[in-house]
């Protein structure tokens, strides 16, 4: 399951933001993108190495830069 | 001067569209009371028909208008893109007033949709359904003409045990933490809450058939 192969790559749900998140990796995943996408994808994207610097994020829309500030921001 | 933000401007707009708001809650509650009114007098002993009404509060309304968009889906990252203030408005919310009709047992609930339709009938359906995208609630939203051409209403018909568990559910963890909206996105307790409305519904139904079976 889905679940299953976010919560063994350690990887937080915030209620808030409906997103899926790694501290260690900096990564982020929309609760949409992790809905609509096939578990072998999510795992593959799991695997990605993450950004040298600040949050990656993965959504199904291109995300506006001032929403991934905010974003950041919350992630500290 | 601070400059004003998005939520700022959105409850300003809350409390200028709160008289009509207010005016189509209370149209659309006697409305559906009127017409369910055959329903409610033919009901056996145990049988009940309950009508609620709310209107959204104004905080819960800017949370919600954060986490959907105008077409109704889901915002992701339920976040406003502040370079754009003025994509958002609450008129673009569809259940800023709101009905609840709950009915025990759900063999009532297809009469009382029935019932409902004709009068409604230029309303937009948008039934809520569970993850397997079966129907839990028909619900409905359009605007009300009689009481104000801004603000849009709902109704859902529910079985009553769903209908309960929602307002436990809402008033037990959503109310006082609205942050905690977001974890009907969480697939692990859209799980759980999905085994609870089977486990609602096969409760109902085995009730439903021991009441018929004594009564014969």
């Amino acid at each position: 399951m889905k679940q299953d192969i976010l919560r063994e790559a350690n990887y937080f749900y915030n209620f808030d933001r409906e997103m899926y998140f790694n501290r260690d990796t900096r990564k982020v995943f929309s609760a949409e993108f992790i809905a609509d996408r096939p578990e072998d994808e999510i795992a593959k994207r799991i695997g990605e190495p993450g950004s040298s610097d600040g949050w990656k994020f993965y959504s199904n829309s291109p995300l506006p830069e001032s929403v991934k500030q905010e974003l950041e921001s919350v992630l500290g | 001067m601070t400059e004003r933000t998005i939520e700022d401007r959105l409850r300003q707009e809350y409390f200028e569209l709160l008289p009509e708001i207010r005016r189509v809650e209370a149209h659309l509650k006697a409305e559906i009371q009127f017409h369910t009114l055959p329903i409610l007098r033919s009901l056996r002993t145990h049988e009940q028909l309950v009508i609620k009404s709310r209107i959204k509060d104004c905080e819960s309304a800017i949370n919600a208008l954060r986490r959907r968009t105008k077409e109704g889906k889901r915002r992701e990252f339920a976040t406003f893109n502040r370079n754009r203030p003025e994509e958002y408005s609450l008129l673009d919310l569809r259940d800023l007033a709101a009905v609840r009709v709950l009915a025990f047992p759900v063999a009532r609930l297809e009469q009382i949709d029935e019932a409902l339709k004709p009068r409604f009938q230029d309303w937009t359906p948008d039934p809520i359904a569970n993850e397997q995208n079966e129907v839990l609630a028909p619900k409905y939203y359009v605007y009300c003409a009689d009481a104000g051409s801004n603000v849009r209403g709902e109704y859902q018909v529910v079985s009553m045990l769903t209908g309960l568990f929602w307002e436990v559910e809402h008033a037990a963890i959503y109310k006082p933490n609205p942050d905690l909206k977001g974890a009907e996105r969480n697939s692990e307790l859209q799980d759980l809450t999905d085994k609870v409305y089977l486990a609602l519904t096969s409760f109902e139904q085995g009730f439903e058939r021991a009441i018929l079976q004594e009564k014969s």
